[in-house]
C-alpha cells in the first residue's frame, strides 16, 4: 500500500517535471531536421557538384576568399579546407533573427588562430536580387561575402530545403566538394554550432586554458 | 523567370518552416508561425481592374490600424511620401515574407521621406496575430498595418485592386507629398515584387 503511494507520488512528480524537461530541451539549440544536438548531421558523406560564383567586387571579400580579378570563381578555389554556406533570404524572418548570431560565428572563427583561414563563411541569398542581398548585408553589417541566388540554382544544387540552412563543405585537394555538416533553421548559440562544425570537420578543439 | 521565382518563394519559406517546425516538435515546441501559413496554390495573376493611373490624385481613406489609431493618407500630406502595400490576405504565402523584408528596409523608406502603410482585407485581431509572428519575440513592424475589413475591401475597391474572391491584389502605390499617385505596381499575386523596383520608384520621386 505504502509503496503504491510512493510509486504514485513518483509518477506524479515525473508528470509535473515532464514539461520542464521539454522546455530545457527546446532551449537555444539549432533547429535541425531529424534531431537535435544529440543527433547531429548525417555522417554519410554527400558530394556537392562544384558551382560558380561571381568574384566579389570588394577587396576585403576577395582577400577573405583568396580569389582575384573579375568574372567567376569556383567554390573549390576558395583558399580554405572548409567552407560554411549559409543559405538565407532577405525576406525570411528566421534569417533576420539569426543574422547577428551568424556574424558571431564568423567572429569566433576569425578570433581563433587555429581556425582562421581554415573555415570560411559565405552566404547565398536564395531568390534574392543583388539589391536585396546588399540590403541584408547593410542591415546586419554582415562581415563575410554574400551572393545572390535569384533563381535558386545554388539552393537546388545544394539540396537545401529552406532558409536558413547551414551547409559545411570540405574542399579536398583533388577539387571535390563534400558536405560534412548540415544545420537547418535558426540557432541561438554560435559557440555550440562552432563546436559541432569543428567536431564534424575533424578539427581539434583547442585545449582549454 | 519571374513566375518561377514567385512560385519558388512560396515553396521556400513555407515548406521549410513546416519542416523546421516538424523538427522543433522533437523538443515539444508548440506550433508556430510557419505551419499556420495556408497553401493557396497558384492563383490567377490578376483579378481586378485598376481605377487609378499615375498622375491621379490618390483617394483619401481612413482605416483602423493594428496599433489602434485610425490612419488617413491626408495626415501625411505635405510631410511624407506614402507607399501603400496591399497584400492579398494574412497567413498566405509570399505576403508572409514580403513585409518582413520591408521591415528590415526602413532606411530605404526613411531616405526618401516615405512612410509605408500595409493594408489587407483582414480584421484587426487576425492582423495582430499575423504581424506579431513576423518579427519574432518582442519585435514589432515599424510601419502601420491597416485593416480594410469593413466595409469589406472598400479601400481596395477604391484603388481598383479588390479581387473577385474578396482578397486584394499584391499591389504597391507610391503617393507623393502632394497626394499624387506616382507609381503603381499591381504585381502578379504569386510573386514578390523586387525591392529594387520600389527603391527606384522612390528615387524617381525627386524628378
Amino acid at each position: 500500500m505504502e509503496s503504491n503511494k510512493r510509486r504514485l507520488g513518483a509518477i506524479l512528480l515525473f508528470l509535473v517535471f515532464l514539461p520542464l524537461i521539454g522546455c530545457a530541451a527546446r532551449g537555444p539549440e539549432i533547429s535541425r531536421v531529424g534531431g537535435g544536438p544529440e543527433a547531429p548531421a548525417p555522417s554519410s558523406v554527400k558530394s556537392i557538384p562544384s558551382f560558380d560564383l561571381p568574384i566579389p567586387q570588394g577587396e576585403r571579400d576577395k582577400v577573405y576568399l583568396g580569389v582575384e580579378g573579375t568574372g567567376n570563381f569556383q567554390l573549390g578555389q576558395v583558399k580554405a579546407p572548409f567552407v560554411i554556406i549559409e543559405v538565407f533570404s532577405f525576406y525570411c524572418p528566421y534569417c533576420q533573427q539569426v543574422a547577428p548570431k551568424v556574424n558571431e560565428l564568423y567572429q569566433k572563427i576569425e578570433e581563433r588562430p587555429d581556425l582562421k583561414g581554415k573555415i570560411k563563411l559565405i552566404g547565398i541569398g536564395s531568390t534574392n536580387s543583388p539589391f536585396e542581398v546588399n540590403s541584408f548585408r547593410e542591415k546586419y553589417q554582415v562581415p563575410f561575402p554574400l551572393f545572390p541566388d535569384q533563381n535558386k540554382d545554388i539552393f537546388n544544387l545544394l539540396g537545401a530545403r529552406g532558409t536558413p540552412t547551414f551547409i559545411g563543405i570540405r574542399l579536398s585537394e583533388k577539387g571535390t566538394l563534400e558536405q560534412f555538416y548540415l544545420g537547418e533553421g535558426a540557432f541561438q548559440d554560435s559557440q555550440q554550432v562552432l563546436a559541432e562544425i569543428i567536431k564534424l570537420a575533424g578539427l581539434k578543439e583547442a585545449t582549454k586554458k | 523567370m519571374k513566375g518561377r521565382r514567385g512560385a519558388l518563394i512560396n515553396i521556400l519559406c513555407l515548406g521549410f518552416m513546416v519542416a523546421v517546425m516538424g523538427a522543433a516538435s522533437v523538443y515539444g515546441q508548440a506550433a508556430g508561425f510557419s505551419d499556420n501559413i495556408y497553401p493557396v496554390g497558384k492563383l490567377k495573376p490578376r483579378d481586378s481592374v485598376l481605377r487609378l493611373k499615375v498622375g491621379d490624385k490618390a483617394p483619401d481613406f481612413t482605416l483602423p490600424s493594428v496599433e489602434g489609431a485610425a490612419v488617413t493618407i491626408g495626415q501625411y500630406a505635405g510631410k511624407k511620401n506614402v507607399v501603400l502595400s496591399f497584400v492579398p490576405a494574412a497567413w498566405t504565402p509570399v505576403c508572409s515574407d514580403q513585409w518582413p523584408g520591408y521591415n528590415i528596409a526602413r532606411n530605404l523608406f526613411d531616405k526618401h521621406e516615405a512612410i509605408l502603410l500595409g493594408i489587407t482585407v483582414d480584421n484587426i485581431p487576425t492582423l495582430f496575430a499575423w504581424t506579431k509572428q513576423m518579427t519574432g519575440r518582442g519585435g514589432k513592424l515599424w510601419f502601420p498595418v491597416l485593416s480594410d475589413f469593413y466595409p469589406h475591401g472598400k479601400v481596395a475597391e477604391q484603388y481598383g485592386v479588390l479581387r473577385s474572391d474578396g482578397t486584394s491584389e499584391r499591389a504597391l502605390f507610391v503617393i507623393d507629398k502632394q497626394g499624387i499617385v506616382r507609381y503603381i505596381d499591381v504585381h502578379d499575386i504569386n510573386e514578390r515584387p523586387p525591392l529594387e523596383a520600389l527603391a527606384k520608384a522612390l528615387e524617381d520621386l525627386k524628378k
